[in-house]
C-alpha cells in the first residue's frame, strides 16, 4: 500500500478524457512536465468495432464499453442503476452514461462541436434567470479556435450561414454536406415554418485531417467510429504522448493533499487496480475527471481540513446539476421516402431556438432530426405486429424509409438542489463511494420542453406523420455539467472564471463541471476551449515562475 | 510521409558497401529527400523575386516561353519530391533522412546566392545535374539521379536553369549541414562510380517536337526517372539495364516489374489505363499508388499534359517483356469478393481486453468499414477492391505490408486519396507486428495470390523501413 | 434472460434520440423490473456477458433439425436461397433459447408438410391458428433471418437478411459502401404496401441492458 516510485511533475491532471488530454498536450508542447493519471485502461478501436458487431442491443451506445471493476462507470442507462445512483422527482433524466478509459467519453459522442452563444455566458445580466459566468464569449473565442483545429471542426462559412457565435477563422473544415433526408427536412422548414435549419458544425473530417480519413457515413458515430474519422480523446493522448507527456492508466486518484494552510495541493493519491497506493506530487493540479466524477472526488477527499470535501467551502460542489434533458419523438412521414441513416448520425439542426428575449421565462433550445438507420428498429416492428415473409419485408422497407425522429437540447438552470452526493451504501471494488444524484427538472426547463412539444407537433402534422411515439416525460443527453460550479463569488461557487478553484491556488478543474449554464450547444467544444485556456494560464505561470 | 527518403535509404545502404570497396563518398549532400508538402512548380506565374545578390539577368517576354517550358520540366524531373521538405518552402530542402551511414540532409536548390544555388552558373548547374558534380567540385550522391537527367537535352537544361532562377523563390534558410562519419577520399570514389555507372546519353534537338515514341523514351528516362526505382541495381548500386523496368525493392516498397510482359509485368494494362494511372494514381480492377509512386503521381506524373501521359503510356507498352522468377501470372489477375456470412459467436468483452483477434476478425474490425466484408471497396471506388488489385495479388507480400503500416495519401487533382497507417504513430488503431503479418496473411489469402506466409519478424523489419 | 412484453409498448419511442438509448429497456425496467423482480435477471445478463460464448458445439448443416429448420425458413420468408450455414447457427439458437423450442419446430415442420401453402402468410396464419404458442417460434425464426438474432446474441450481423433486403438504400452501420458524401444522393422511393400481418401481434423477446 506504498508508493514505490516517486511520480513527481510541473502538472499532474486527473483525467485524460479530451480535457485532460488537450492540456497535457500543450503544457508537454511548452516544455512542461505532464503526469496525467487515467483511472480506466488502455483501449483500442478495433475491439469496441467488434464489440459493437456483436452486440444485440445496437442501440446502447454504452454497452459496447463494459468497464473495469476499478474504475466502473454507468452500464446502461436504466433506473434503477449499477453505479450511478438518481433519485427525485425526475430521477430517469439525470441517468447520464460517460465512459472511464483513455481518451474518455469522446469515444462515443456524436461530434456535435458547438460554440456557445455570447448570450449563454450573460443569462442573468440579460434575462433575469440562472447565473452569470466569470468569462465572456470573447474571453473563450480564440480557445474556441484552438480547439477547432486540435479536435478538427468542420462547419458552414459564417458569411452563408452564421450560427450566431462569432468567428475570427473560419472552421477548419469545409462543412459536412447533409444527407437526402436532412435537405429534405430543411426544405420543408424553409417552405413551411418561419424557422430555418442549418449544418451542424462537427469534429468530423470532410477531407483528410491530422492523419485521419474522410468520413464516410457508418451512421456509427455513437457507440464507435470505426474509421477515425470523427474526433476523439484518444488522438489528443497520443499527441500529447509523442511530446513526452507521461499517461498512467488504471490510476484511480482517490485523495488529493493540501499543505497545513489549506490553500495549495501538494500531491494526489491514487489506486492501481490491485488497490495499491501511489502518491503523485506536483506545482499544479487539474482534475478533468468528466462532471460527475469530478465532484465526487473533491467529496470524496474530504478531511478534518476540509470536512466538505476539497475546493468546497462555498458547498457547492456537486450541486447545479444540469443536462440539456429534452424531449423526443419519432413517427413515420407520410411524405417522401428519406431513409434516415445515411452518413453521419447529427448533422442538422433547427437553431432558431437556441436564443429570444423569452429566455426570461422559459430555457432554450436546439432541435435535431436525427439520421439514424431505422432499419433493425423497423423490423422489429414489423414483426412484433405479425408479419412474415414478403409482407415483413415490405413493411421493413416502408418503416426503413419514413421513419422520422426528432429530439431537442432543453436548457437546465443551476439548481443547487439538484445535487450528486457520495452513496451511503454502494462501493465499488476500491472502495470509493458510488455517486447518488437528486434531480428534479426546474421549471424553466419543464416550460422549454411544453414549447418543443409544440413545435414537434406542428412538424409532424407539416410532414403528414401518423403513429407518432412521445418517449414519455423527459430523457438525458449525456451533458451533466455545474457540479463545480463557476462564478465570481468565493461563497457561492467553486472555480473562478479561469477555472482555478477560489480555495486552492494551485487547483484547477477542467471539465462541464465548471458551467455556471448550461446553453443548448453539446457541451464537448466548450469543455476543450475552457480546458485550452487552463493550459494557457498554466503556461504563463509555469513559464514565469 | 517521407517515402523517397526511405526509397533513397535502401540505395544508400547498398552504398555502404560502395563505401567498403571504394573509400565511399564524401561531399555527400543533396541528398534527395521525401517531399510531402504539395509545393508544386508547375506554374510558372509566379513573380521572381532573387535575392539582391543573385545576379539574375533579366528575361524578355519572348523568353517566357522558355520559362515555362523549365517549369513543366522540373514537374516532369520530379525535383520537389526530394528537395522539399515536409510543410516546407520548396526547393528549401532541409529533410533529414535516416540511413546507415548517418543522416543525410537534402539542400536548398532556391536561387538564394547565399543558401541556396543563386550563384551558380548555367555550366555549374547543368554539371550538377546531369553530371552529378556540385560547384565546389565535389561529387553528388547517386541518389540525385543525375545518371536520368543525363538525358536531358541542352535546350531543356537552359529552360530548367531559367526557370529555377526567375521563378523559384529564393529561400534564405540553410539546411542543417550533412554530416557523415567518412573519409574525405570519397569524392574520387565517386569518380569512379560514375565511371562504372551507366549514364543516360543526352538527347539532341528540341524534345517538345520529339515524336511520340522518341518523347515518351525521353519522359520515362530523362524526365521521370523510371528506372531510378523499377529497374533493380548491380551491386555497385548501377541500374541493371539488363532488367530494364524489371521491377526492384527500394527501402521497403517494391518497385514492380512495368515492362510489357503479360505474366510480370503491365502488359494486360491498356495505354488508357497507364495514362490513367499516371494521372490518378488509381486504376480501379488494377492498381493504386501509394508510397514512393503516389508521391510521383501527386508532383509529377498528374501534372503532365495528356499528350505526354499518352506518349510516356505508349512507350512503357512496348518496353520489351521481362519476365520474373516469382511472379508467373499478372498481378491483377487474382481474387474474387469473399461473401461467407459473418457468423458470430462472441459478445462484448470489457475495455481493457485487447487480446489479440482471429485474422478475420483484425480484418473485419479494421478494414471492413471501408474495403467491406467482401473485399469490393466502395461503389466508388474511393476505397478500392481488394481482389483484382495489384498489391494483394503479387506474390510479393511488400507493398502490402507497407500500406498497412504507412497509409496512402495521395491528391491529384482534388482527389485525395487517405488511408490511415496502422503503425506505431497511428491515431486511428496501433496493430502489433503479429496482427499485422495475421492481416496481410489473410487478406492476401483470401482476396489475392494466396497465404504467403508473412511472419511477425518480417513486418518488424518493414517497420524500421 | 431474455423477458417477453406486450407488442404494443415496444414500438418506436423505443429507440432514443441521438443516440438511441434502449428506452424500452428503460421503461421494462422501471415497470417491469421494478414489479416483478426483474432485478435479479439484470444482475444475471451482466455476468453472462461477460463470459466467453457459451456454448460453441454447432449444429452440422445435414443435421435433420437443421434441414427442417431450412425448410420452415425458405417458406417464412418466402425466399428459395438461405444459408444454411446461418440456418444451422440460428436453429442451434433458437433451440437453446428455450426447452420447448425444439419440439415447437418440429411441430411447426409437421404442420408445413401437411399442406401446399402459396405463402409465408398463408403458412404462419394455419400455423398460429394450429396451436397459438407456435407463433413465438415463427417469431425467432423472422428474429433469426431478418435480425441476425437467436437466443439474445448476433448470430450474423452483416449478413442479416434487413440488410439485404435494403442494400439499395442504406448500408449497415459501419459497413457503408457508398465513398465520402454518397449520403446525399436521392435514395429510392418506397410505395406503401398493403399486406396484412399474418400472426396476432405478438409479444417480442427483449434482451436486458
Amino acid at each position: 500500500m506504498s508508493s514505490e516510485e516517486n511520480l513527481s511533475a510541473d502538472v499532474v491532471i486527473v483525467g485524460s478524457g479530451v480535457a485532460g488530454s488537450s492540456i497535457a498536450n500543450e503544457l508537454v508542447r511548452a516544455g512542461i512536465s505532464v503526469i496525467v493519471l487515467e483511472a480506466g485502461p488502455r483501449v483500442d478501436r478495433q475491439h469496441f468495432v467488434e464489440n459493437f458487431r456483436n452486440l444485440e442491443n445496437k442501440p446502447s451506445y454504452q454497452e459496447p464499453f463494459p468497464a473495469v471493476p476499478w474504475a466502473p462507470h454507468p452500464p446502461n442507462q436504466i433506473t434503477p442503476n449499477e453505479y450511478l445512483h438518481t433519485s427525485g422527482p425526475d430521477a430517469e433524466a439525470y441517468q447520464q452514461v460517460y465512459l472511464r478509459m483513455i481518451g474518455g467519453t469522446t469515444w462515443h459522442w456524436a461530434g456535435c462541436a458547438w460554440r456557445y452563444l455570447p448570450s449563454d455566458f450573460e443569462l442573468k445580466s440579460r434575462y433575469g434567470q440562472g447565473r452569470d459566468w466569470a468569462l465572456k464569449y470573447d474571453d473563450l473565442e480564440p480557445f474556441y479556435y484552438q480547439a477547432e483545429v486540435t479536435m478538427g471542426v468542420c462547419g458552414p462559412d459564417p458569411a452563408v450561414e452564421d450560427l450566431g457565435s462569432p468567428r475570427k477563422q473560419p472552421y477548419p473544415m469545409e462543412a459536412l454536406p447533409i444527407s437526402f433526408a436532412a435537405q429534405q427536412f430543411r426544405k420543408l422548414i424553409d417552405e413551411k415554418t418561419p424557422w430555418r435549419v442549418v449544418h451542424e458544425p462537427q469534429a468530423r473530417n470532410t477531407r483528410p485531417y491530422a492523419n485521419r480519413p474522410t468520413c464516410e457515413g457508418h451512421n456509427n458515430c455513437m457507440p464507435i467510429c470505426p474509421i477515425g474519422a470523427m474526433y476523439n480523446g484518444s488522438y489528443s493522448v497520443y499527441d500529447a504522448e509523442a511530446a513526452g507527456a507521461k499517461f498512467i492508466p488504471n490510476a484511480v486518484v482517490y485523495k488529493i493533499e493540501r499543505d497545513a494552510a489549506n490553500k495549495r495541493v501538494t500531491a494526489v493519491q491514487y489506486f492501481d487496480p490491485d488497490k495499491g497506493s501511489h502518491r503523485v506530487t506536483g506545482k499544479y493540479f487539474v482534475i478533468a475527471a468528466h462532471c460527475i466524477e469530478t465532484a465526487k472526488l473533491l467529496l470524496v477527499s474530504a478531511d478534518e481540513q476540509s470536512p466538505d470535501g476539497v475546493a468546497n467551502s462555498s458547498g457547492h460542489v456537486g450541486r447545479n446539476m444540469m443536462d440539456h434533458t429534452g424531449v423526443q419523438v419519432t413517427f413515420i412521414s407520410g411524405d417522401q421516402a428519406l431513409w434516415p441513416g445515411r452518413g453521419p448520425l447529427e448533422t442538422n439542426v433547427i437553431d432558431n431556438f437556441r436564443d429570444g428575449d423569452w429566455r426570461n421565462e422559459r430555457g432554450a433550445y436546439l432541435v435535431h432530426m436525427v439520421d439514424d438507420n431505422q432499419v433493425d428498429l423497423a423490423t422489429q416492428m414489423a414483426i412484433a405486429k405479425g408479419y412474415v415473409g414478403r409482407e415483413l419485408e415490405e413493411q421493413i422497407r416502408y418503416m426503413a424509409a419514413h421513419t422520422v425522429r426528432l429530439f431537442s437540447h432543453n436548457e437546465a438552470l443551476p439548481d443547487p438542489n439538484n445535487r450528486l452526493t457520495l452513496s451511503k451504501t454502494k462501493k465499488d471494488a476500491l472502495g470509493i463511494p458510488h455517486p447518488d444524484v437528486y434531480y428534479k427538472l426546474p421549471e424553466y426547463t419543464v416550460r422549454s420542453c411544453e414549447h418543443t412539444r409544440k413545435v414537434f407537433r406542428e412538424l409532424i402534422g407539416h410532414m403528414h406523420g401518423t403513429e407518432e411515439q412521445w418517449t414519455p416525460g423527459y430523457f438525458p443527453q449525456d451533458h451533466p455539467s455545474g457540479s463545480t460550479i463557476m462564478g465570481v463569488d468565493p461563497r457561492d461557487s467553486v472555480v473562478d472564471g479561469h477555472c482555478r478553484t477560489h480555495d486552492h491556488d494551485n487547483l484547477f478543474i477542467a471539465s462541464s463541471s465548471v458551467f455556471s449554464t448550461v446553453g443548448t450547444g453539446n457541451i464537448t467544444l466548450t469543455v476543450a476551449a475552457l480546458a485550452l485556456r487552463v493550459a494557457d494560464t498554466l503556461k504563463k505561470e509555469l513559464t514565469h515562475a | 510521409m517521407p517515402d523517397f527518403a526511405k526509397t533513397f535509404r535502401a540505395l544508400l545502404v547498398a552504398g555502404t558497401v560502395l563505401g567498403t570497396v571504394l573509400a565511399v563518398p564524401a561531399a555527400a549532400e543533396s541528398a534527395p529527400d521525401a517531399p510531402a508538402s504539395s509545393a508544386a512548380p508547375a506554374s510558372a506565374a509566379s513573380p521572381a523575386t532573387p535575392s539582391q545578390t543573385t545576379p539574375a539577368p533579366v528575361v524578355a517576354g519572348e523568353e517566357d516561353a522558355v520559362i515555362a517550358r523549365g517549369a513543366y520540366i522540373a514537374t516532369a524531373a520530379d525535383c520537389v519530391a526530394c528537395h522539399t521538405a515536409k510543410d516546407g518552402k520548396p526547393f528549401a530542402g532541409g529533410l533529414k533522412v535516416a540511413t546507415p551511414m548517418g543522416d543525410i540532409i537534402s539542400t536548398n536548390i532556391t536561387p538564394d546566392s547565399q543558401h541556396g544555388i543563386g550563384k551558380y552558373t548555367e555550366e555549374q548547374f547543368d554539371q550538377a545535374v546531369r553530371h552529378g558534380i556540385r560547384a565546389d567540385g565535389a561529387n553528388l550522391y547517386p541518389v540525385m539521379p543525375y545518371v536520368s537527367y543525363a538525358g536531358m537535352t541542352d535546350q531543356d537544361m537552359k529552360a530548367l536553369y531559367a526557370w529555377f532562377m526567375h521563378r523559384v523563390q529564393p529561400v534564405a534558410t540553410t539546411p542543417p549541414e550533412t554530416s557523415l562519419p567518412f573519409p574525405a577520399s570519397v569524392r574520387s570514389a565517386m569518380k569512379v562510380w560514375n565511371m562504372l555507372a551507366s549514364s543516360e546519353k543526352p538527347a539532341t534537338g528540341d524534345s517538345a517536337t520529339f515524336d511520340s515514341q522518341k518523347r515518351g523514351e525521353y519522359l520515362a528516362n530523362a524526365l521521370e526517372h523510371c528506372g531510378t526505382c523499377h529497374t533493380p541495381r548491380n551491386f555497385m548500386l548501377g541500374e541493371k539495364q539488363d532488367r530494364y523496368l524489371g521491377g526492384g525493392s527500394l527501402g521497403g516498397w517494391y518497385a514492380p516489374n512495368i515492362t510489357s510482359s503479360k505474366t510480370a509485368g503491365i502488359g494486360d494494362w491498356s495505354e488508357d489505363d497507364l495514362v490513367a494511372y499516371l494521372k490518378t494514381g488509381q486504376v480501379p480492377g488494377r492498381a493504386q499508388a501509394a508510397g514512393p509512386m503516389g508521391e510521383a503521381v501527386e508532383h509529377s506524373t498528374s501534372k503532365l499534359t495528356d499528350t505526354d501521359l499518352h506518349a510516356l503510356a505508349g512507350y512503357l507498352r512496348q518496353v520489351p517483356a521481362l519476365e520474373d522468377d516469382i511472379e508467373r501470372k499478372a498481378r491483377d489477375s487474382f481474387g474474387q469478393a469473399f461473401n461467407a456470412p459473418d457468423i458470430r459467436t462472441a459478445v462484448p468483452k470489457r475495455i481493457d481486453d485487447l487480446a489479440e483477434m482471429s485474422p478475420d476478425r483484425i480484418f473485419d474490425d479494421n478494414c471492413a468499414a471501408c474495403h467491406q466484408r467482401n473485399g469490393a471497396g466502395t461503389d466508388d471506388h474511393y476505397t478500392p477492391s481488394l481482389f483484382s488489385n495489384s498489391v494483394t495479388g503479387t506474390l510479393r507480400p511488400d507493398n502490402l505490408i507497407m500500406v498497412i503500416l504507412n497509409g496512402v495519401d495521395r491528391t491529384t487533382g482534388k482527389d485525395h486519396a487517405f488511408m490511415p497507417g496502422f503503425n506505431g504513430q497511428s491515431e486511428v488503431e496501433r496493430l502489433s507486428d503479429t496482427e499485422i503479418a495475421s492481416l496481410v496473411n489473410y487478406v492476401m489469402g483470401t482476396f489475392g495470390s494466396g497465404d504467403p506466409h508473412v511472419t511477425a519478424e518480417k513486418v518488424a523489419e518493414f517497420r524500421k523501413q | 434472460m431474455p423477458k417477453n412484453r406486450d407488442c404494443p409498448s415496444a414500438p418506436l419511442w423505443a429507440v432514443s434520440p441521438n443516440r438511441m438509448r434502449l428506452s424500452k429497456l428503460l421503461r421494462m425496467s422501471r415497470r417491469d423490473v421494478l414489479l416483478s423482480g426483474m432485478g435479479a435477471a439484470l444482475a444475471g445478463s451482466a455476468a453472462e456477458a461477460g463470459e466467453p460464448d457459451a456454448q460453441n458445439g454447432a449444429l452440422a448443416a445435414t443435421d435433420p433439425l437443421v434441414q427442417q429448420f431450412m425448410v420452415l425458413s425458405q417458406r417464412l420468408t418466402d425466399r428459395d436461397a438461405l444459408d444454411a450455414r446461418i440456418g444451422a447457427a440460428l436453429c442451434m439458437g433458437i433451440v437453446q433459447s428455450g426447452a420447448e423450442r425444439k419440439t415447437q419446430l418440429q411441430a411447426l415442420h409437421t404442420v408445413l408438410t401437411k399442406e401446399q401453402y402459396a405463402s409465408a402468410s398463408d403458412f404462419a396464419r394455419a400455423a398460429e391458428k394450429q396451436d397459438a404458442a407456435l407463433k413465438d417460434v415463427i417469431h425467432e425464426i423472422m428474429t433469426g433471418w431478418y435480425r441476425g438474432v437467436a437466443n439474445g446474441k448476433v448470430v450474423v450481423y452483416r449478413s442479416a437478411l434487413m440488410f439485404d433486403l435494403t442494400k439499395d438504400a442504406v448500408f449497415p452501420k459501419t459497413y457503408a459502401a457508398g465513398g465520402p458524401f454518397y449520403w446525399t444522393s436521392k435514395p429510392p422511393e418506397v410505395a406503401k404496401p398493403n399486406g396484412l400481418p399474418a400472426l396476432s401481434p405478438s409479444k417480442f423477446v427483449v434482451e436486458p441492458t
